[in-house]
């Protein structure tokens, strides 16, 4: 089992990081109700930490047997029925499913989801009617539609079950579906927190850590906790004991982007723009999301980049992050982005060196 | 010949099936009725059904006739045939002379699912059937439509060669051959053409008999009042007529195949020496904008010829345009990725909008493309001095095709690994687990990150590798059409 896993904290107690929230939490549904919840905040900072901590609370310890499932679903569409099959992940309480994994056809997903559970609804042990609770991944992902739809269902079969949301941002969320939850930000742990929890787990693995090994994990992992707690067990297996000037060694993918920068640098020439395209085919083929290869090379790009040239690539750089998320394409628009760089880079250089 | 052979021994029950192909208007029907006169036989088709229209299925639903699409037609024909021996439908009586079966028209598949019914419904007939059976096959040109429906024809012919099946190719007919047969028309029509006329009637045709005979018969008609006026008037009328190819009401329309066309956009020739003068009091332009024109018709028109769909003209262009470009204008590329870049966002389907109405569709899709095709027109300010080039299939298919895989892949495992993998998603998956799942699972071997990466690539390789060959080959073919235009 990966530490991610091992010492991911089971009850909203436990938690190290973001303690207020989670005893915030914790009164919230004290009651044995909530409102809808939406969770947001950046990739590795606990999101999903504090729900499944949340759901053991309102529902003890049934909620951790969980079944996974490939569920298929056939929807009734005017004209024609849909097939469409998902993965869920559920308990006897809760559902959750990453809705945008189903692409265009995500709208009709999540109606028949809720649907479909409130038809069924559990009875506790008072005779009461309880509720379940559906989680919802990546609702950033969400087409428009699919966001009005949930909008309506939400209100429509409130009585029946709650809805907990979980997304990178907030601002990719209609209004509407926004107003109607209780907004949670979960912030990216400060360094000081994940060398916290590093410690934590060193202590628990009984290992021995140099003085500032830790600091340097924290420093390189972007805020991301995750990212952290995976080095930190690569690191493990790597070496161990410790030393304390010891690599951390790098992600795949990062490391090839910073060869394709190397490569941009080293000349500026169409033949070259055609041996970057074929890396970069090779980044995407790996399921890397296109917007984070642009985010990584521009990071690799601006490193090494003359001061008078950074607002002009970062600019660039904004231009196609946002008709990569608009086009279908992605392929075009990094090739695009990486042609506008070399030839500003080359006009640049022949311009001081003649 | 072949059908005489099968009517006298029609009791031997397989290789009962010919195949003939051939482009349209070569004759295929023509030749069977012509042998079945011959030998005094009767012709037995397989009546198409008509077509219902929408509209009409709308109608229909609600008084509970079924809609039978032409597929499931053809399937309960089969198995009628197969069953029954040939029982025509409408007509009782037993027919005293022999019977030849003759299917035109195959129903259309779209698709691998309806095109395998379609597969197994001819294997079915051609084992079962007991008549001298003739498939029409219509081949269009292989080169224009690089899409699947032109390759699931050839595949069923093939398989169906397997299976048994004769099959008698016919090729497009010769010009000469066609003047032959207008004149002799002319002859016995009484009609007088000259003979430069009947050579651009043969010629317009391209091929297809059917056609040329047709354009005839309206020629004919058309001067028959003008006939007693003067005869040289007529004379020059029609000359006037047949010198612009382009003007003749019943000439075929000039086709290009795709690769023609995007060759003529990526060599991207312009006419040199003097250099464009605004005499038309044009707009002054900067000296950076100013383009000499071009030496071939307006891109648009060269498109609408060629049949190019514009996402995928889009990916052609996308594909081979840096071998086009001059080593030292990286500005050149720049400025093409961006158009390009424009025209996927063109491309996109339109967020929000529930209601899509086709025709700014097609406005958006021509635009696209002239987009991308001007854009790499404009932006190659100084292309490579034409040589040889081979135009190769955009790579962007092949990778899409194995993202798909891979994300699947990604996905099933996801399923059946441990808990956290099922909460996390894709991308996360993508960036943060598998990388270091790969690590742990090497250990202590330093394996070099785009090792890593190519050994993922491995599998998939060779996963593709077999069905693309075939497309490939496909290709290549036509590159060597491609050399200078």
């Amino acid at each position: 089992m990966l530490w991610v896993d091992k010492y991911r904290p089971k009850t909203l107690d436990k938690v190290l990081v973001h303690q207020d929230i989670a005893q915030n939490l914790k009164k919230l549904v004290t009651e044995q109700d909530c409102p809808h919840l939406l969770f947001y905040g950046p990739p590795g900072s606990g999101k999903k930490t504090l729900i499944m901590a949340l759901l053991r609370q309102i529902f003890g310890a049934s909620a951790d047997k969980v079944k996974v499932e490939n569920k298929n679903w056939k929807v009734d569409a005017g004209s024609r029925t849909i097939d469409v099959e998902l993965t869920t992940l559920s308990s006897t309480h809760h559902v959750e499913l990453s809705p945008s994994d189903a692409g265009f056809q995500d709208r009709y997903v999540v109606q028949e989801i809720i649907k479909e559970m409130a038809k069924n609804r559990p009875i506790d042990s008072k005779g009461k009617k309880g509720f379940k609770v559906l989680v919802l991944n990546e609702v950033d992902k969400l087409s428009r539609e699919a966001q009005h739809s949930l909008r309506r269902t939400m209100e429509k079969y409130s009585a029946s079950c709650r809805l907990i949301l979980c997304c990178n941002s907030s601002s990719k969320v209609t209004e509407a579906v926004r107003s109607r939850c209780l907004n949670m930000r979960i912030n990216a742990p400060t360094e000081g927190e994940i060398i916290k929890v590093l410690e934590f787990i060193g202590k628990k693995e009984s290992l021995q850590l140099p003085p500032g090994f830790a600091e340097r994990i924290a420093h390189q992992s972007n805020r991301s906790l995750r990212r952290a707690i995976l080095s930190f067990e690569t690191c493990r297996v790597q070496q161990y004991p410790f030393t304390s000037n010891q690599a951390i060694p790098p992600m795949d993918w990062e490391e090839y982007i910073s060869e394709i920068a190397s490569t941009i640098f080293k000349e500026q020439s169409p033949k070259r723009l055609y041996e970057v395209r074929g890396k970069l085919y090779e980044l995407l083929v790996n399921c890397i999301p296109p917007e984070i290869i642009l985010k990584r090379l521009l990071y690799e790009l601006m490193k090494k980049l003359d001061s008078e040239l950074k607002h002009e690539i970062a600019h660039w750089a904004a231009y196609y992050e946002h008709r990569l998320r608009l086009g279908q394409k992605a392929i075009f628009h990094l090739e695009a982005f990486v042609a506008k760089f070399m030839s500003i880079y080359k006009g640049f250089l022949i311009e001081t060196f003649g | 010949m072949w059908f005489e052979e099968r009517l006298q021994n029609s009791d031997n029950s397989c290789g009962n099936v010919i195949l003939i192909s051939g482009q349209a208007g070569v004759g295929k029907s023509a030749t069977i009725y012509a042998i079945a006169c011959h030998l005094g036989v009767e012709v037995q088709e397989w009546r198409t059904p008509t077509p219902t229209i929408w509209q009409e299925h709308l109608h229909n639903s609600n008084s509970g006739i079924q809609y039978m699409s032409k597929l499931e037609e053809f399937e309960n024909f089969v198995e009628r045939t197969s069953k029954y021996g040939l029982i025509s439908s409408s007509i009782t009586r037993v027919s005293p002379s022999p019977i030849i079966l003759l299917i035109d028209d195959l129903p259309v598949v779209n698709g691998k699912v309806s095109y395998g019914r379609l597969h197994k419904c001819l294997h079915l007939l051609l084992q079962s059937v007991r008549l001298p059976t003739a498939i029409l096959i219509n081949d269009c040109g292989r080169s224009e439509s690089p899409e699947h429906r032109s390759r699931y024809w050839e595949e069923l012919q093939l398989s169906l060669q397997d299976a048994g099946a004769c099959k008698v190719a016919f090729n497009p007919i010769t010009v000469n051959s066609i003047k032959r047969v207008l004149s002799k028309i002319c002859r016995s029509e009484r009609c007088e053409l000259s003979l430069e006329q009947i050579d651009v009637l043969a010629k317009a045709s391209g091929g297809d008999i059917r056609h040329a005979i047709t354009s005839l018969q309206y020629f004919c008609l058309k001067p028959d009042p003008m006939h007693s006026l003067s005869d040289p008037v007529l004379q020059e009328n029609g000359s006037i007529h047949l010198d612009d190819e382009v003007s003749l009401p019943f000439g075929k329309d000039a086709t290009l195949s795709l690769f023609h066309a995007l060759g003529k956009f990526l060599h991207n020739k312009r006419e040199t020496g003097n250099l464009v003068t605004s005499d038309r009091g044009a707009i002054l332009l900067k000296e950076k904008f100013a383009r000499s024109p071009l030496k071939m018709d307006a891109p648009e028109l060269v498109l609408s010829q060629a049949h190019g769909q514009a996402s995928l003209v889009a990916d052609f262009l996308h594909e081979n345009v840096l071998d086009f470009v001059n080593e030292e204008a990286i500005e050149d590329a720049g400025v093409i990725g961006t158009y390009l870049s424009d025209t996927d966002l063109l491309l996109a389907p339109r967020v929000g909008t529930l209601s899509r109405s086709f025709e700014a569709d097609n406005v958006l899709q021509s635009a696209a493309a002239s987009v991308a095709v001007r854009g790499v027109l404009f932006g190659n300010t100084c292309p490579v001095s034409s040589r040889w080039h081979a135009i190769r299939r955009p790579a962007l298919w092949q990778i899409d095709q194995s993202l798909w895989h891979n994300k699947c892949r990604m996905l099933n495992q996801r399923r059946d690994a441990r808990i956290s993998l099922c909460l996390s998603d894709l991308s996360v998956l993508a960036t943060e687990l598998k990388p270091v799942l790969n690590w742990l699972g090497h250990r202590v071997h330093d394996v070099k990150p785009h090792e890593v990466l190519n050994k993922a690539n491995f599998a998939e390789d060779e996963y593709h590798g077999l069905r693309l060959d075939d497309k490939d080959d496909k290709i290549d073919d036509d590159d060597d059409e491609i050399e200078d235009w």
